[in-house]
């Protein structure tokens, strides 16, 4: 008959975590844009808004080009909100999977985080592809850090969203919290304007934000001339260590219980 | 045999906690089929899904060394926008299992969907579904099956089946049974467990613990 592997604890973390990643995959896409859309979709709203910006400072935003100037802002400030929506809801989502033993909550999480990440990488990739064939100049002074700044932003993102997560389990209208509190993240990050276009006098009202340290510290590592002089490194990399540091305490003592309501 | 440890589990409510069980110490015997019989609301399915380990008690552990199954219940699992192949091929993997085409190809045979197999879930009946879960379930090796309700769904025919099979099961592993159907517990099961008011009682013999919970 059927033969069941007897499987280490890694062993069968892996095995959860890939079937539900196949399984995020396999349901996320399932009309019939399918996976385009997932690279459509940021980058219309990337050409639109480096059009518009463009028009205004010429082509050149504080010496890198609109576009990509633009398009560290839109995919870092995606990737930060998506990974947080899909991650804070994964849990509730795959609430009928934990009868599997096997399956944890935070299986789940790491599973909608790599799918989240993945994807944004490749619409990363395929942009440049884009701009590659479109024969426009760019530049990675510093594509080391670029990768750790996107992955650090990451990291804080899935934090987070595993706190919302297991909130969500104890009190559901944190979700509701949850959205209200995102939405303006878009707005205030530096997606569409440089911590330089701010007189320094309010840097303070926007340098709280570990996302806006992120983008910008991506904009300079692509383009060594662009000014980082509002952000730090220090400061995502500890908001990150922090959030992840409490996220998994706060997962750690209360799993059991999240699932068992 | 599984080891119930001091357990404690409630559920909050608007009315404070309900408590389910109070610090309950049991121990449910091996090598038996086993009936559970209990009213609505006794705590049937709780008792099922922590034994399962897909639900956690409050206070106190549960300990086996045994291999059981998740509760196979109507749909446990099954993803509605996924196909029949793919659901299987998913549950198959958390579980563990070697050769995922074989399980696979093993599921397709049994849950007799026929072409429907490879189109979504949420195209089935509401009697394939189940038949779907009850296939996954069978086609795995476990200690001990839990089953909750699943065999008296599907037309007469894959009734039949699924009696045979659990049947088959049944000499080298055990099932533990929730059905308020008594003929399909005296078909499966040799000893009772009778759950009322947070305690547990075993009867060596099923008639015996039907006839204790019937006079309830």
């Amino acid at each position: 008959m059927t033969t069941v592997l007897k499987r280490n604890n890694w062993a069968i973390w892996r095995d959860v975590i890939f079937a539900l990643f196949v399984r995020e995959i396999r349901t996320s896409f399932n009309d019939r844009l399918g996976l385009a859309w997932a690279v459509l979709q940021p980058l219309s709203f990337i050409f639109m808004l480096s059009y518009m910006r463009g028009r205004m400072d010429g082509g050149d935003t504080h010496t890198i080009p609109t576009f990509e100037f633009m398009m560290y802002g839109m995919l870092l400030v995606q990737l930060f909100l998506e990974t947080l929506t899909s991650c804070s809801g994964a849990i509730k989502k795959n609430k009928a999977l934990f009868a599997f033993r096997q399956v944890q909550p935070i299986s789940s999480v790491l599973a909608a985080a790599l799918f989240n990440l993945l994807i944004k990488l490749a619409v990363f990739i395929l942009i440049f592809v884009i701009m590659y064939f479109l024969k426009m100049d760019f530049k990675l002074d510093d594509p080391l850090f670029v990768i750790i700044n996107i992955l650090t932003l990451w990291i804080f993102a899935v934090s987070l969203a595993l706190m919302f997560a297991i909130a969500q389990c104890y009190i559901p209208e944190i979700s509701k919290i949850q959205s209200v509190l995102s939405r303006p993240m878009f707005f205030i990050s530096a997606v569409f304007f440089s911590m330089q276009d701010v007189p320094k006098e309010y840097w303070p009202y926007l340098d709280w934000n570990p996302i806006l340290h992120a983008i910008e510290l991506t904009r300079h590592a692509a383009y060594g001339t662009y000014s980082a002089e509002a952000v730090s490194e220090l400061f995502l990399f500890s908001s990150a260590l922090v959030a992840l540091f409490f996220s998994i305490c706060i997962y750690h003592i209360s799993w059991k219980q999240a699932i068992s309501r | 045999m599984i080891k119930l440890k001091n357990v404690t589990k409630y559920y909050p409510s608007a009315l404070g906690n309900q408590y389910i069980f109070k610090n309950l110490n049991f121990e449910i015997p091996g090598g038996h089929n086993i009936a559970i019989l209990g009213s609505n609301g006794a705590g049937k399915s709780t008792l099922f899904r922590m034994l399962a380990g897909s639900e956690y008690p409050n206070k106190g552990e549960i300990i086996t060394d045994l291999h059981l199954s998740w509760p196979v219940a109507l749909a446990t699992g099954i993803h509605p926008q996924m196909t029949g192949a793919e659901n299987a091929r998913f549950i198959g993997m958390v579980n563990g299992v070697a050769d995922l085409d074989l399980y696979v190809r093993r599921v397709r045979q049994f849950a007799e969907l026929g072409p429907k197999f490879d189109l979504p879930v949420n195209t089935y009946s509401s009697g394939m579904k189940p038949r779907l879960a009850f296939a996954c379930s069978i086609g795995i090796d476990f200690d001990i099956y839990l089953i909750d309700e699943v065999t008296s769904v599907g037309d007469a025919k894959f009734r039949k089946k699924a009696r045979e099979s659990l049947t088959q099961k049944s000499k080298s592993a055990n099932v533990i049974m929730v059905s308020h159907e008594m003929d399909e517990l005296r078909h499966f099961c040799d000893s009772a467990i009778v759950l009322h008011q947070g305690e547990l009682t075993f009867y060596n013999d099923l008639e015996q613990g039907i006839a204790h919970y019937q006079a309830l």
